[in-house]
C-alpha cells in the first residue's frame, strides 16, 4: 500500500521537482498550495494567483490531486505580526524562520496528517536522517557499499527518496531500520552547500521532521533545473522568489512603512555626538550596516573616504549612532548572546562547551565556536549580525539547533 | 506602408498622413453608422470605457470644457457649447488643419481646451463621488466597465438566468439622479446579445417623463461593443446609444487600439491633456499604424460578416453534437462563436492545463487558470452554482479555425474529459 505524501507546492521549480520525484518513487502524492498572503502592496501586485496557477499546472501535468489551503489569518498573526513587533523593538527578525516553525511545519503538517498523510514534503534544500545511523564519510560509505550482498535491495521505503541506487545503498548500508519514528530524526545540511536552507529550518518540531521528506536535499540546484526541463515542467527556468514577497520585490522598507509609523531622525557620530546627517527611520537600519547612510556633515571630517558603521540605535530618541572605528565593539565581537535557544532533541549530549560550527546568516561560511548554553564564543572576531537574526549551530552536517541573537 | 510623418505637422507629406488617418477613422466610423469626427481613438477598449464615464463629471463641463467636432462647427450645427472666455486660439495644434475663418473668433475653437482643475481625473473620483445611482451598469460587464462604474458609485443591474438584462430591474433602478447607463452589446464571457434598442426605448420614455416634470438631467446610454463588431451589424442610431466602445483586437486588428463613438449629447472631458488631438478629447500624437490596421481589420470583418455568421453557426452545431456529457450554459441569445459548457463534478482548470498540451486552448470561469484567483462574476450573476462554475469551459471560435480543427477539438476534449473523470473516480 503506497504511502501518502502531501507536498507543499509553491509554483517554483524546487517544489515542482520534489513532487515529481515523490511520484517516481511510488508515493501517493497530493500537491498543496499554501496561500499565506494575497494582499497587494503599493507598487507591487501580489503574485499569489500566478504562483498558484504555476503550481496547479505542474500538479495537473503530473496527474496528482491538488488543493489550496488557506493560512492567511495565521500567517498574518504568527509571522507578520511577529516580524513587525521585532522591528518596532529595533531588531531585524527573520520571518522565514517563523514561517517554517509555525506554518509550514506546524499548521500544514497538522492539517496534512489529519487528512491522512504519512509524510509531508517540501522543496527545501535540506536532508533528514534517521537515528542510529552513523554518519560516515564518502570513502567509508563506498567501502560499505562494495561489501553489500546483492539481495539487500529489500528495504522498506526510505525517508529520503533517492535518484540513484548508489546513494540509497550508502544510507542503507548504515541503517538497520529506515522507518523514521517519533524521536529518531536528524536535520542535515543539503548536498548543495550553496543552497542549503537548514538555516531557516532549525526551529521545526521533531515530530514534524520525523514525518518530513526533502526530496531534493541530495541534489544540486543545476540538477534540479535539468530534471525539470527534461520533464517539460514549464517553470524549469522560473526566476526564484527570495522568500516572502515583501522581502523581495517590494523591499522590507516599503512594506514596513505600511505598518509602522516612521519619522526621520538624526545620525550622530558616537564619539563626538555630532550630527552628521539624517535617517528615514531608525527601524530600517541594522548595527554594523555601512551602506545607505546619507551623511553630509562637515566637510573634510566626514568625506575622508573612510566608511561609517552603525553602532547603536536609540529608538526612543530616534537617533542612529555611527562610528568610523572599524574595531568598535558594536561591529566586531567574539561573543554573541543567544535567546530563545532551541537545541534539537536526539543530540548525543548537549552541545554545551562543545566545539560547533555556526552560521550567522543564510549561505554564510561556517565559523567554529563554542556554545555554553547562553553565549556563543568565537575564536576570532566576527562581524556582529543584527539582533533578531538567528545563529544556527552544526556538528559536521547535523543541525543542532540555534538561537536568536540578542 | 505609411510614411513616418506626424499628422499634426504643417508640411505636405504630413497632411497626406493626416488624410490617411482621417480616412481610416472614417472607415471605422462608417462601420457603426457614424462619422469620423464622432470617433475618439484610444489605446484600447479600457481607455475608451474610462473616457466614456467622464460624461459624469458634470461639474467640469458646466464651467470650462468645450468639446465640439470640427464638422459640426463648420456646418454651424447646434451643439452644447459653453462660453467660458477661453482666450485666443492655441498655438500647439495642427496649423495645417485649423480653419482660417475661425482664427479670428477667439472663443469658438475646439482647440482651446483649458481645464480648470487638471487634477480632476477619474482616479480621484472616489473622493468627489457623484451621488448614488448616477450610474447604472449591467452586473455582467467586463472589469474595464465595472471598475470604472464602481469608482463612480454605480449600481449594478441584474440579469436573468439566460444572461439578458432584467429590464424591470433597470426600470426600477432608474431615478432622477441617473445620468449614465452602461450595457455591453455582447458579453465577453457568454456572448449574450443585449436588447439595446429596448434599453434605449426605456431611456427615451424616462427622458420624456423628466421633461414633463421639469427635471433637467442628462441620461446617456453607453455600450461596450468590443465583442460585437465582428458579427453584428452595428448602427449607433438604431441602437440608440450615446457612447459606444470599440476594440481593434476583437476584429483581429492590432492590440492596444480602440475607439469611442461620442454622440453630440455627451460631453466628456479628456483623460490626457496635451496638444489637443482627437477633438481635444485624447491628446497625444496619433497612433497612425494601429489606426490604419484597425480600419483594415474592420473593413475585412464587415466583408466577411455574413459568411462568418454562417460558418460559426454550423461549427457550433457540430461541437454541440459531437461533444459529450456536458451542460450547455449559453443556450439562447448569444453569438455563435461563443460556446459555454459545464462539466459537473470536473475541475475545469485541470482540463485547461491538460488541453493546452494537446493544442486546444480554452478558457474557464473557475478560479486560478486565468491567474486571477477569483471565480467569474458573470457566471455567478446568471445563477450558476460553484460546482457549475468550477466545471465551466468557454470555447471561442475565430478566424484562425478550420472545420477540421473543430472536429479534432471535439474529439480531444471528449478524451481529456473522460480521462479526468476516470482519474477522479479511480
Amino acid at each position: 500500500m503506497a504511502k501518502t505524501v502531501f507536498v507543499g507546492m509553491s509554483g517554483g521549480v524546487d517544489s515542482s521537482v520534489s513532487a515529481l520525484l515523490l511520484l517516481e518513487q511510488g508515493y501517493n502524492v497530493i500537491g498543496v498550495y499554501m496561500r499565506n498572503w494575497s494582499e497587494d502592496l503599493p507598487g507591487m501586485k501580489c503574485p499569489w494567483a500566478e504562483d498558484l496557477a504555476d503550481a496547479k499546472r505542474v500538479a495537473v501535468k503530473l496527474g496528482i490531486n491538488f488543493e489550496v489551503w488557506d493560512f492567511e489569518k495565521d500567517y498574518r498573526e504568527k509571522v507578520v505580526e511577529y516580524m513587525l513587533a521585532e522591528f518596532r523593538k529595533g531588531n531585524t527578525p527573520n520571518p522565514d524562520i517563523m514561517c517554517n516553525q509555525e506554518i509550514k511545519f506546524k499548521l500544514f503538517y497538522e492539517k496534512a496528517m489529519a487528512a491522512g498523510a504519512d509524510y509531508i514534503a517540501t522543496g527545501h534544500y535540506a536532508r533528514v536522517m534517521t537515528r542510529g545511523a552513523d554518519f560516515v564519510s564518502a570513502e567509508q560509505a563506498r567501502a560499505n557499499f562494495e561489501k553489500l550482498p546483492e539481495a539487500s535491495t529489500e528495504l522498506v521505503i526510505p525517508a529520503q527518496p533517492r535518484r540513484s541506487f548508489k546513494r540509497f545503498a550508502r544510507r542503507a548500508a548504515n541503517c538497520e531500520q529506515n522507518l523514521p519514528t517519533e524521536s529518531s530524526s536528524y536535520l542535515l545540511r543539503a548536498a548543495d552547500e550553496n543552497k542549503d536552507q537548514t538555516y531557516f529550518l532549525y526551529r521545526i518540531s521533531e515530530e514534524a521532521l520525523a514525518h518530513t521528506i526533502f526530496p531534493i536535499g541530495e541534489m544540486l540546484k543545476p540538477e534540479v533545473k535539468k530534471l525539470a526541463a527534461e520533464h517539460h515542467l514549464h517553470n524549469a527556468y522560473k526566476k526564484e522568489s527570495m522568500g516572502v514577497c515583501f522581502v523581495g520585490e517590494v523591499g522590507m522598507r516599503d512594506f514596513l512603512k505600511q505598518y509602522i509609523d516612521v519619522e526621520p531622525g538624526e545620525i550622530r557620530e558616537i564619539e563626538s555626538d555630532r550630527v552628521l546627517g539624517y535617517h528615514e527611520g531608525a527601524i530600517f537600519y541594522t548595527i554594523g550596516q555601512r551602506h545607505g547612510l546619507y551623511l553630509d556633515g562637515e566637510k573634510g571630517v566626514v568625506n575622508d573616504g573612510m566608511p561609517y558603521y552603525v553602532v547603536k540605535k536609540d529608538l526612543v530618541k530616534n537617533i542612529i549612532y555611527v562610528s568610523k572605528n572599524l574595531n568598535h565593539e558594536a561591529v566586531w565581537t567574539k561573543e554573541l548572546r543567544l535567546r530563545d535557544v532551541l537545541i534539537r532533541e536526539n543530540q548525543e549530549g548537549r552541545p554545551w562547551n562543545k566545539q560547533v560550527l555556526t552560521r550567522l546568516r543564510h549561505r554564510a561560511p561556517l565559523v567554529p565556536a563554542r556554545f555554553d548554553g547562553e553565549i556563543l564564543h568565537f575564536e576570532s572576531e566576527v562581524k556582529r549580525p543584527a539582533s533578531g537574526q538567528s545563529a544556527v549551530l552544526y556538528d559536521d552536517k547535523i543541525c543542532l539547533g540555534g538561537g536568536i541573537i540578542d | 506602408m505609411h510614411d513616418f510623418f506626424n499628422p499634426s505637422a504643417a508640411y505636405l507629406p504630413a497632411k497626406k498622413v493626416a488624410a490617411d488617418y482621417e480616412a481610416a477613422k472614417g472607415t471605422i466610423a462608417h462601420a457603426i453608422g457614424a462619422k469620423a469626427s464622432d470617433l475618439v481613438i484610444t489605446a484600447g477598449a479600457t481607455e475608451a470605457n474610462n473616457l466614456a464615464f467622464t460624461a459624469l463629471d458634470t461639474k467640469l463641463w458646466q464651467t470650462d470644457f468645450v468639446r465640439r467636432s470640427r464638422h459640426a462647427e463648420a456646418l454651424g450645427t447646434e451643439s452644447i457649447f459653453l462660453d467660458a472666455g477661453l482666450g485666443s486660439s492655441s498655438t500647439s495644434y495642427a496649423g495645417a488643419r485649423a480653419e482660417p475663418s475661425l482664427r479670428d473668433e477667439p472663443v469658438r475653437s475646439g482647440r482651446n481646451i483649458r481645464v480648470e482643475n487638471p487634477n480632476h481625473f477619474m482616479h480621484q473620483k472616489k473622493q468627489n463621488s457623484v451621488p448614488n445611482a448616477s450610474v447604472l451598469y449591467l452586473i455582467t460587464e467586463h472589469d474595464s466597465v465595472r471598475r470604472v462604474a464602481e469608482a463612480y458609485g454605480g449600481e449594478p443591474i441584474r440579469v436573468l438566468s439566460n444572461g439578458l438584462i432584467d429590464l424591470d430591474d433597470l426600470r426600477n433602478k432608474i431615478t432622477d439622479e441617473t445620468e449614465l447607463i452602461s450595457v455591453a452589446l455582447v458579453n465577453n464571457e457568454l456572448g449574450t446579445i443585449q436588447p439595446l434598442a429596448d434599453v434605449a426605448q426605456i431611456i427615451r420614455e424616462v427622458k420624456i417623463d423628466r421633461m414633463k416634470r421639469g427635471v433637467k438631467r442628462q441620461l446617456l446610454l453607453h455600450s461596450d461593443a468590443s465583442q460585437a463588431l465582428s458579427l453584428l451589424d452595428i448602427n449607433v442610431a438604431r441602437l440608440g446609444v450615446d457612447l459606444l466602445t470599440l476594440n481593434a483586437a476583437k476584429v483581429y486588428g492590432p492590440k492596444g487600439v480602440g475607439a469611442l463613438y461620442v454622440s453630440h449629447e455627451a460631453n466628456l472631458h479628456p483623460l490626457s491633456l496635451g496638444g489637443g488631438q482627437e477633438n481635444g478629447l485624447r491628446s497625444g500624437t496619433e497612433n497612425v499604424p494601429s489606426v490604419i490596421g484597425f480600419a483594415k481589420a474592420v473593413e475585412l470583418s464587415k466583408k466577411h460578416l455574413a459568411f462568418n455568421r454562417k460558418k460559426y453557426a454550423s461549427w457550433k452545431k457540430i461541437l454541440l453534437e459531437e461533444l459529450e456529457d456536458y451542460e450547455l450554459i449559453n443556450r439562447k441569445h448569444s453569438l455563435d462563436n461563443f460556446i459555454v459548457l459545464c462539466y459537473n463534478g470536473i475541475d475545469a482548470e485541470r482540463l485547461i492545463f491538460l488541453l493546452e498540451d494537446k493544442g486546444v486552448y480554452l478558457a474557464t470561469g473557475a478560479a486560478c487558470a486565468a491567474s486571477k484567483g477569483v471565480r467569474s462574476h458573470v457566471l455567478k450573476a446568471i445563477g450558476l452554482s460553484d460546482t457549475q462554475i468550477n466545471g465551466s469551459l468557454r470555447i471561442s471560435l475565430g478566424e484562425t479555425n478550420t472545420e477540421e480543427q473543430i472536429h479534432e477539438a471535439a474529439k480531444i476534449i471528449n478524451e481529456v474529459v473522460r480521462s479526468e473523470e476516470r482519474r477522479v473516480n479511480g
